[in-house]
C-alpha cells in the first residue's frame, strides 16, 4: 500500500495459494451431446475448459453489467495458466481441483458440474462456502494463521481477479481514474455513485 | 532526456570513480561533478533514460498481457527475488537476474538486487526519517557493536542539504525520537485515519500516528512535477515526482558536463597501491565482451549497495590487505542488519459506510518509536525500540472472495467498495552483531567467473522480543481504538525482506574495530569512501536512504576539502 506497489491480485501466481485437495478420482469422458465451447483451450482440456466457462458463469452470469463470460474470463484463466505453469505430466492443483468437483457434482447429481441445472450448481457452491477463507492481506501477503485455502476459494478468487481486471470492468462498470492528480481523504461515497475505484 | 555522456574507453582516467548509482551514487555523481571532478560512474546494468525508460508507467492492468502476472520463465528468473511478492510483470525489467547472479544463502536471506542505472533508486518505498541521537548514541549506551564516530549535530545540516534538493514531503512535529526534515506540505491522511489518530493519541500519551514522511513532491520543486496520486512509482514516475537518481541526482550531475556513466561495467576490485598507501583505481569486466579493463582516479567511492560494495573490498586483495580492502579489524563483511518486517495488526473499523476518497495515496501513516527514548519508556525486555507503518483503504477483491456468496446479487455488490481496513506493520531496528557476516564464495562463481556472496545471518533474541512487543502493542492499540475483526500477525520473515540490509563496512571511532572512519573514508586507504548502507554502525528503526544521502554528500564534501588540501 505505502511501502510498496503491490500486485496483491497475483500474489497466487507465486505458487502455494492454489491447494490440491486430498482425494484425486478420474472421471468419465463428456457425454455426445456435449455443447460446443466455442474456443480452442490451450492449456485446459475441452472437459476441464467447460467446468472453467460454467463455474464462470454460475459465480459472475450476465445482469444489466457484463458478466464473466461477457469480459472472457474463462479464456483469460486459460492463458494465464499456459504462460505461468511450468509443462509437467502431472496434473495441477487446479486440474485436480476441477476434476474433484466434478466428481462431487457426479456423487450427488450424476452429472459433472457443467451439464448441471443452475440450483445444482448453486447447492454445490454453498457446500463450498462452508471452506476456511482468506485471512486479511497487508501489502499483498497474507497475515495471521491462514489455513489451506481449498480449490474452490482459490479459483474464485483468480475469477473475480479476472473479472475485476479486465478492461471493460475497469472502465466501464468501476470508476475508473488512470491520474487522479490530487488525493482527497474524506469524499462522500454517494459522489462517485457508490462505486470503488478500479485502479 | 539527458543523453548521458557513455563514452568512457577513450579516457581511463578521473579525477573521481563512483562505483554504483543507486541513491548513494548518484548522490556521490551530483556532489563530485559539482565540485568540478571529472566524474565517472560506473554502472553495472543499463543506462536508464527518466522517463524515455519506463516502459510500463503508464500501463492498466488489461495493457499487459497477463494482467501484470509473471510467465513461468519470469518467475524462474527471479527465483529468489519473487518471494519478496513485490515483483510483476510492472517492475520485473528492474529486477536482477536471480540466476546470472547466484548468491548462496547459510540461513534463509532475502537480497533484493536492481542492476541498472539508478538501481533501487526506482523501486524503493520513499519513506524518509532523520535519525536522531537516540539512534547514534545507542552502540555507545547499551554497549552492542561500536559507538558511531558521528552524532545528529554532525548530520543535521547534511539532512537538511539533501532534504531541499530531494523534496521531502511531512507535518512538522517536534518529536525528539523523529526530528523534522526540511518539509514540503505534508500529504493528507484519510477520513479513518485521522479517527484512528484522534484515538490512539488519547489512549496513549507520548505515541503518535502522523502521516508518512516520503521523498514524494508535494508541490513542484526544483523542475520535478507533484505527485498525480497514480500510485505507479516502482515502475518509474513520468512526472519526476518521487526521488530517483534517475529523476534527480544523474540529471544534475549530467549538467556540469563533469559526468561519464560507463554501463555494463562491474567493478571486481579496487585497486590499491602499496607504496603510497591509497587507492589507483578500480578494475572492472564488461558485462556484455567480458573484457577486463583498468580505470584511474584521485578518489573512488564505493556505493554499490552495501553488499556489493563489500564484496568489491572483499575481493580487493593486496600486500597490505591480504584479508579485503581497510580490513585491517576482521569486521569486513561483519555486523549485517536489516529491519524486521510485517509484524503488527489489521483490523475493520465501522462507522465509515458513506464515506470514500479519491487518489491513490503512495504513502500511509507512521507511529514513530515509543520504547526506550527516555527514563519513562524503558522496557526490561529488550533495547532499542520499532515504529509502525500502516493506513486505512477500503477493501476490494480479496475481501470479495470471502463472501458467501455467488451470482447475480454477488457481482452487482462487486461494484462497491469493501469494508474499510486499518493496519499497522512494524519495523524493528536489529543490532550488530559479528556473526551475522558474509563472505566471498569462489566455488560458485557468476555469469563472468567471478566468485558470489555467501550470506549467513538470522535474527537474534532481542529482535525476536522487539516483534513480539510490537505484534502484542498493535493488537491492543487497535482493539482501544475499537477496531473490529482484529488480526495480530509476525509473518517471521528472514533478513532481507526489510530489503534494508546495511551495516557490512561499519564506521567507527577504532581502525582496530571498524571499516570506515567518521567520513566514510576507509581505514588504510583514505581515498576510497564507501557511503552505501554498507557503512552503517547501527541499523535504528527507521528506513536508512535519508542517512545514506546525507552520509553521501557529507563525505563527497569531505573528499574534495582533503583532494584540495592534497592530503588524499
Amino acid at each position: 500500500m505505502n511501502r510498496r506497489d503491490v500486485l496483491r491480485s497475483i500474489s497466487y501466481l507465486a505458487g502455494g495459494a492454489v491447494v490440491a485437495p486430498s482425494v484425486l478420482t478420474l472421471i468419465q469422458g463428456c457425454a455426445p451431446s456435449e455443447p460446443e465451447l466455442g474456443w480452442a483451450p490451450e492449456y485446459f482440456t475441452e472437459d476441464e475448459a467447460r467446468f472453467v466457462t460454467s463455474y464462470v458463469d454460475t459465480l459472475l452470469p450476465r445482469t444489466d453489467t457484463p458478466g464473466g463470460l461477457d469480459v472472457g474470463v474463462d479464456r483469460f484463466i486459460d492463458k494465464v495458466m499456459a504462460a505461468t505453469t511450468v509443462k509437467s505430466d502431472e496434473p495441477s492443483p487446479i486440474q485436480e481441483g476441477i476434476r474433484q468437483f466434478d466428481t462431487d457434482a457426479e456423487t450427488r447429481f450424476g452429472k459433472v458440474f457443467h451439464a448441471l441445472e443452475a440450483d445444482q450448481r448453486g447447492e454445490l457452491f454453498s457446500e463450498a462456502e462452508k471452506s476456511p477463507r482468506y485471512q486479511p492481506a497487508v501489502w499483498g501477503t497474507a497475515v495471521g494463521e491462514q489455513p489451506p485455502i481449498g480449490f474452490y476459494r482459490s479459483f474464485k478468487s483468480m475469477v473475480l481477479w479476472g473479472y475485476l481486471s479486465s478492461e471493460k470492468v475497469g472502465t466501464e462498470v468501476l470508476n475508473y481514474d488512470p491520474v487522479p492528480g490530487e488525493y482527497d481523504g474524506d469524499i462522500a461515497l454517494s459522489s462517485v455513485g457508490g462505486k470503488a475505484w478500479s485502479l | 532526456m539527458a543523453n548521458y555522456n557513455i563514452d568512457a574507453d577513450k579516457a581511463l582516467t578521473y579525477d573521481a570513480i563512483v562505483v554504483g548509482s543507486g541513491i548513494s551514487g548518484g548522490w556521490a555523481a551530483k556532489e563530485l561533478a559539482e565540485k568540478g571532478l571529472k566524474t565517472l560512474v560506473l554502472e553495472r546494468g543499463r543506462i536508464v533514460e527518466h522517463v524515455a525508460d519506463y516502459p510500463t508507467m503508464n500501463l492498466d492492468p488489461w495493457d499487459m498481457e497477463l494482467r501484470g502476472g509473471l510467465t513461468a520463465e519470469e518467475q524462474d528468473k527471479h527465483y529468489k527475488s519473487i518471494r519478496s511478492g513485490f515483483i510483476g510483470k510492472d517492475t520485473e525489467h528492474f529486477h536482477a537476474n536471480d540466476r546470472e547472479n547466484p548468491y548462496t544463502e547459510v540461513k534463509p536471506f532475502l537480497w533484493i538486487r536492481a542492476h541498472q542505472m539508478g538501481g533501487r533508486s526506482i523501486l524503493w518505498g520513499k519513506q524518509t526519517y532523520r535519525w536522531s541521537d537516540i539512534d547514534f548514541e545507542a552502540n555507545a549506551k547499551d554497549g552492542h557493536g561500536v559507538d558511531w564516530p558521528i552524532r545528529y549535530r554532525d548530520i543535521a545540516p547534511w539532512y537538511s542539504y539533501v532534504e531541499k534538493f530531494a523534496g521531502i514531503s511531512g507535518s512538522k512535529e517536534g518529536l525528539k525520537q523523529l526530528p523534522d526534515s526540511e518539509f514540503l506540505p505534508p500529504m493528507e491522511m484519510n477520513v479513518v485515519e485521522k479517527a484512528v489518530k484522534e484515538r490512539i493519541e488519547k489512549n496513549y500519551p507520548g505515541r503518535n500516528m502522523i502521516i508518512g514522511r516520503c521523498a514524494h513532491l508535494t508541490v513542484p520543486h526544483n523542475g520535478r512535477g507533484q505527485c498525480q496520486y497514480r500510485n505507479r512509482c516502482s515502475r518509474g514516475c513520468p512526472y519526476g515526482a518521487y526521488f530517483s537518481s534517475n529523476a534527480a541526482t544523474l540529471p544534475a550531475a549530467h549538467k556540469t558536463g563533469n559526468l561519464t556513466i560507463r554501463p555494463f561495467s562491474i567493478v571486481q576490485e579496487v585497486l590499491y597501491d602499496d607504496a603510497k598507501g591509497k587507492a589507483t583505481g578500480v578494475r572492472i569486466i564488461d558485462a556484455e565482451t567480458s573484457e577486463a579493463i583498468d580505470y584511474k582516479a584521485r578518489v573512488v567511492f564505493l556505493c554499490a549497495s552495501a553488499l556489493s560494495s563489500t564484496q568489491i573490498m572483499l575481493n580487493s586483495k593486496s600486500n597490505r590487505f591480504e584479508n579485503g580492502l581497510g580490513n585491517d579489524s576482521g569486521e569486513l563483511g561483519h555486523n549485517l542488519m536489516d529491519h524486521t518486517y510485517r509484524v503488527g495488526a489489521t483490523g475493520t473499523v465501522d462507522g465509515f459506510d458513506d464515506r470514500y476518497y479519491k487518489g491513490r495515496r503512495p504513502n500511509g501513516i507512521y507511529i514513530p518509536r515509543y520504547w526506550n527514548i527516555d527514563k519513562e519508556s524503558q522496557s526490561d525486555k529488550f533495547v532499542r525500540g520499532f515504529g509502525y507503518q500502516g493506513g486505512a483503504g477500503r477493501g476490494g477483491a480479496r475481501e470479495a472472495a470471502n463472501q458467501p456468496e455467488y451470482g447475480a446479487t454477488f457481482k452487482d455488490n462487486l461494484v462497491k467498495p469493501g469494508p474499510w481496513e486499518f493496519f499497522i506493520t512494524g519495523f524493528s531496528e536489529s543490532l550488530p552483531r559479528h556473526e551475522n557476516k558474509v563472505y566471498l564464495n569462489t566455488d560458485v562463481t557468476d555469469k563472468w567467473g567471478q566468485p558470489t556472496l555467501t550470506i549467513d545471518a538470522e535474527w537474534g533474541p532481542n529482535e525476536h522480543a522487539l516483534n513480539q512487543q510490537a505484534q502484542e502493542d498493535a493488537v491492543e492499540m487497535l482493539e482501544r481504538a475499537g477496531l473490529q475483526n482484529i488480526v495480530g500477525f509476525n509473518n517471521k520473515h528472514e533478513m532481507g525482506y526489510g530489503i534494508h540490509e546495511m551495516g557490512t563496512a561499519r564506521m567507527g571511532r577504532d581502525p582496530k574495530t571498524s571499516v570506515l572512519n567518521g567520513f566514510n573514508q576507509v581505514h588504510g586507504a583514505p581515498n576510497v569512501f564507501v557511503t552505501d548502507g554498507a557503512c552503517m554502525t547501527s541499523s535504528a528503526c527507521v528506513n536508512p536512504s535519508l542517512t545514506y544521502m546525507a552520509l553521501t554528500a557529507r563525505a563527497a564534501d569531505h573528499a574534495v576539502r582533503e583532494l584540495n588540501k592534497q592530503n588524499i
